[in-house]
């Protein structure tokens, strides 16, 4: 959530100087830089550079960032930027046919979508923790890419392959019923996010 | 409450392999790394021109006609004029003062080049990754680039 207290916790904390809340900023923001690299289409060195750049102006702007719980809203801002600009580099090179504009409308809906998508990813992580050990090991090996089948799922987890379904619709439901995830739907209910 | 994403089963589960999907360990470090340059005492140049952002997008240049590209840099009343070309980056601090500048990228060792009595110097190859440049000059003053990528 975008004023999680947590956040701000965190920022107060590494602008202090301490390492193991810069640490937990970097682990909890990677996956949200990494996704809006991919929706940029990046090359893999170019993925490198922008997640690079992105925490080094993040260290420079520690201290200067005036509202601590608008970061991620600054690092998904300052990483579709980035994206831009390795784009256009590329386009300057001749490698690019397309052009891309940084301030485009196309931009900010990236962001939003990607922010939006993040905090479900945060929740569901977190909800996915809260999930008795047979849970996470079921749907781990159901959502994971690709899928694993279920005679394999049967055998690893000694469970008839009749009841992999009934199973992974009644882990999924602790899922969704978990506080973690069962806060941030609340919230998107009450704020008519389709 | 029909057709969110929570109620059906299988987007729940589409969403929740999207939120397990891992991001590769290295990209992380680097992160985490990057907090070593917390602090660091020099006066930071911010960077006030760059001829890539200048450039209009799909002015039409194409491979082999890459131009080179320009950049400055600028701390107070100390300016770092930087040409970034194929082979080399060139550069010049003003008010000339003879020093040394280091390329210090982002992960990985430093390495040093001259700056001359006009303020000039030369780093050839032109660094790979993201860099920055850290030039000391006689009189022991300190200015730093921001970070850059050829």
């Amino acid at each position: 959530m975008r004023d999680d207290p947590s956040v701000v916790a965190l920022v107060v904390r590494a602008r202090s100087g301490d390492k193991s809340a810069w640490d937990e900023i970097v682990e909890r923001y990677a996956p949200l830089v990494w996704s809006i690299c991919h929706r940029h289409r990046l090359a893999s060195a170019d993925v490198d550079d922008v997640g690079q750049s992105v925490w080094l102006r993040l260290v420079e702007q520690l201290t200067a960032l005036r509202e601590p719980a608008a970061l991620p809203g600054w690092i998904a801002t300052t990483a579709s930027r980035e994206c831009v600009r390795v784009l256009r580099n590329t386009q300057r090179q001749g490698r690019l046919e397309t052009s891309i504009d940084p301030e485009s409308a196309g931009e900010n809906v990236i962001v939003e979508q990607e922010l939006l998508a993040d905090e479900r990813h945060t929740a569901l992580r977190r909800a996915f923790v809260q999930l008795p050990d047979r849970c996470r090991q079921l749907l781990s090996l159901l959502v994971s890419d690709p899928p694993a089948p279920y005679t394999e799922i049967s055998a690893k987890l000694h469970m008839p392959i009749g009841s992999i379904g009934p199973n992974r619709a009644r882990c999924l439901d602790r899922l969704r019923t978990s506080p973690a995830l069962a806060a941030l739907i609340d919230v998107e209910q009450a704020g008519g996010v389709a | 409450m029909t057709g969110q994403w929570w109620t059906d089963d299988d987007q729940l589960a589409a969403a929740l392999g999207a939120a397990l999907r891992p991001v590769p360990e290295r990209f992380v470090d680097a992160g985490r790394a990057a907090f070593a340059w917390r602090d660091i005492d020099a006066e930071l140049a911010a960077l006030t021109y760059d001829s890539a952002a200048d450039r209009l997008v799909g002015a039409g240049t194409r491979a082999g006609s890459a131009p080179s590209r320009e950049l400055t840099f600028a701390a107070g009343d100390v300016t770092i004029d930087v040409e970034i070309t194929n082979e080399a980056v060139l550069g010049q601090v003003v008010p000339p003062e003879p020093g040394e500048v280091r390329v210090t990228p982002a992960t990985g060792t430093a390495t040093a080049a001259e700056i001359d009595e006009v303020g000039c110097f030369v780093i050839r190859p032109v660094p790979a990754g993201t860099f920055r440049l850290d030039c000391r000059t006689g009189s022991g003053r300190r200015v730093v680039t921001g970070w850059l990528r050829a």
